[in-house]
């Protein structure tokens, strides 16, 4: 579904290195990371909204820059919830993006509609954050989307709303066809719903496996006196602590 | 294409750009330096900017299966159907002008094929400098305007003032021998504004390509 190599970005005062990972269909893969840790940097890299300096990604079998409008036609993106035409209604903003899918599904789109009780008469900004996503998942789902992009989906939701947009991604996945790359610093949806992990730190990833896996590969932060599997939580604080000397 | 420009105009487009293309038909005004239409012309699609990047357009542009260029080649679809569309609206004022105040414009130039000609020229100085400005980032449309915005003031002055010369009389006239001596001013306004658009968004398209949104 999705290959990452060595992606690599260089800003003035950070440096996205090497990052590699892979997805594969009908999973969900979490992408963890303090603030700014490059997360952000990564998905806009693999959409080719920051040009990368070096790396490749390929999307369903393909170089994604040289096929990116193909590509496109299978992805759903979100990033941050609809933070575009606020002012605008659902209907008008769905009447213009339906255009640019020839796999666009009406029925579909009325369906995901009414399921996730949105009204098509609304404005963007008369939405809660969490309606937002599931408006863009509506959208994505509509066109057909096999691959589905998350930045921070489910930051500022209230734990009901959290559970219930986890709850939607595991079922997006369910029938092995899609996959979800999303990334966030909330550990604990993790723990629920993801089948793998990438973590980078300041830029560069520490690992990217399937989650078991992935918690036992950080049991050497363990102290001596702890029983158990470090939790995503855990392994984040103990990597990424800080000392103070003032 | 069609669906580019439909994307800008139900989505980008803000509600002044509509007004301003209907300026088009200020040249009904007995009295008015015309010049200021092409100005409106100018301005509708700056303020456009400055609502697509309130509105955060660009990225939602760059969501869409589309590519960058595509996106550069939106606005010029938009900015090429408000100014075109202005002075196709102008036009029929223009004629009914003649026939109903036929004693001239006492404050500029006549809405004659000269002014017609210099409209284009001037809204392709403005559409270089501006796109090829703008998207060197994707956000700073205030200096793309300012530095679009002084020549292209200077060209509607030069037009006005050129009008107003005894030697230049010709330009400010709506007789047929005089029209179609302003004949070639149009046919150069003609040619340089296609030419101006095209340059405008492969340079601009060039420079988007580059730009981390």
């Amino acid at each position: 579904m999705l290959v990452v190599r060595d992606l690599t970005k260089h800003y003035p005062k950070f440096t996205l290195e090497d990052v590699s990972f892979s997805l594969e269909p009908g999973r969900i893969m979490g992408l963890i990371g303090r603030n700014g840790a490059g997360k952000t940097t990564t998905l806009k890299c693999i959409l080719n909204l920051v040009r990368p300096d070096g790396g490749s990604v390929e999307m369903f079998g393909r170089d994604f820059p040289s096929h990116e409008v193909t590509c496109k036609q299978r992805v759903g993106v979100v990033f941050g919830g609809v933070d575009f035409y606020q002012h605008k209604r659902l209907a008008q903003i769905t009447a213009v993006t339906k255009r640019f899918y020839p796999e666009w599904d009406d029925q579909a789109y009325a369906r995901y509609m009414e399921m996730f009780a949105l009204d098509p008469g609304k404005k963007v900004n008369e939405l809660s954050s969490g309606m937002k996503v599931k408006y863009m998942v509506a959208l994505a789902l509509s066109h057909g989307a096999q691959l589905l992009i998350f930045d921070e989906p489910t930051s500022g939701l209230d734990p009901v709303s959290r559970d219930d947009l986890l709850t939607l991604f595991q079922a997006l996945v369910k029938d092995g066809k899609r996959s979800i790359l999303y990334s966030t610093h909330i550990t604990s949806d993790l723990d629920k719903c993801a089948d793998d992990i990438s973590y980078i730190k300041d830029g560069k990833l520490l690992r990217s496996a399937e989650k078991s896996e992935f918690i036992r590969s950080f049991q050497h932060l363990q102290q001596e006196d702890e029983k158990g599997e470090l939790t995503l939580e855990e392994i984040m604080i103990r990597t990424e602590r800080m000392s103070y000397h003032v | 294409m069609s669906k580019l420009l439909y994307k800008e105009l139900r989505l980008a487009a803000h509600p002044n750009l509509y007004v301003f293309t209907l300026l088009g038909a200020l040249v009904l005004v007995p009295a008015y330096p015309y010049g200021m239409v092409f100005m409106f012309g100018c301005l509708g699609p700056f303020i456009t900017m400055n609502y697509c990047r309130e509105t955060n357009d660009l990225y939602y542009s760059a969501l869409l299966p589309i590519g960058k260029r595509d996106i550069v080649k939106g606005k010029c679809l938009l900015f090429a159907a408000a100014q075109l569309g202005q002075v196709l609206i102008s036009l029929p004022f223009a004629f009914l002008r003649v026939r109903l105040l036929p004693m001239g414009n006492p404050a500029g130039i006549e809405a004659n094929v000269a002014f017609y000609g210099f409209g284009l020229i001037i809204y392709a100085i403005f559409n270089f400098i501006f796109l090829t400005e703008f998207f060197k980032s994707g956000f700073k449309v205030g200096t793309a305007f300012l530095l679009a915005i002084i020549p292209t003031f200077l060209a509607v002055l030069a037009m006005e003032v050129l009008s107003h010369i005894p030697a230049f009389a010709w330009l400010d006239s709506v007789q047929t021998a005089d029209l179609l001596r302003q004949l070639p001013i149009l046919l150069v306004g003609l040619a340089v504004y296609p030419a101006a658009m095209f340059a405008a968004f492969r340079i601009a398209a060039q420079r988007f390509e580059k730009v981390n949104l």
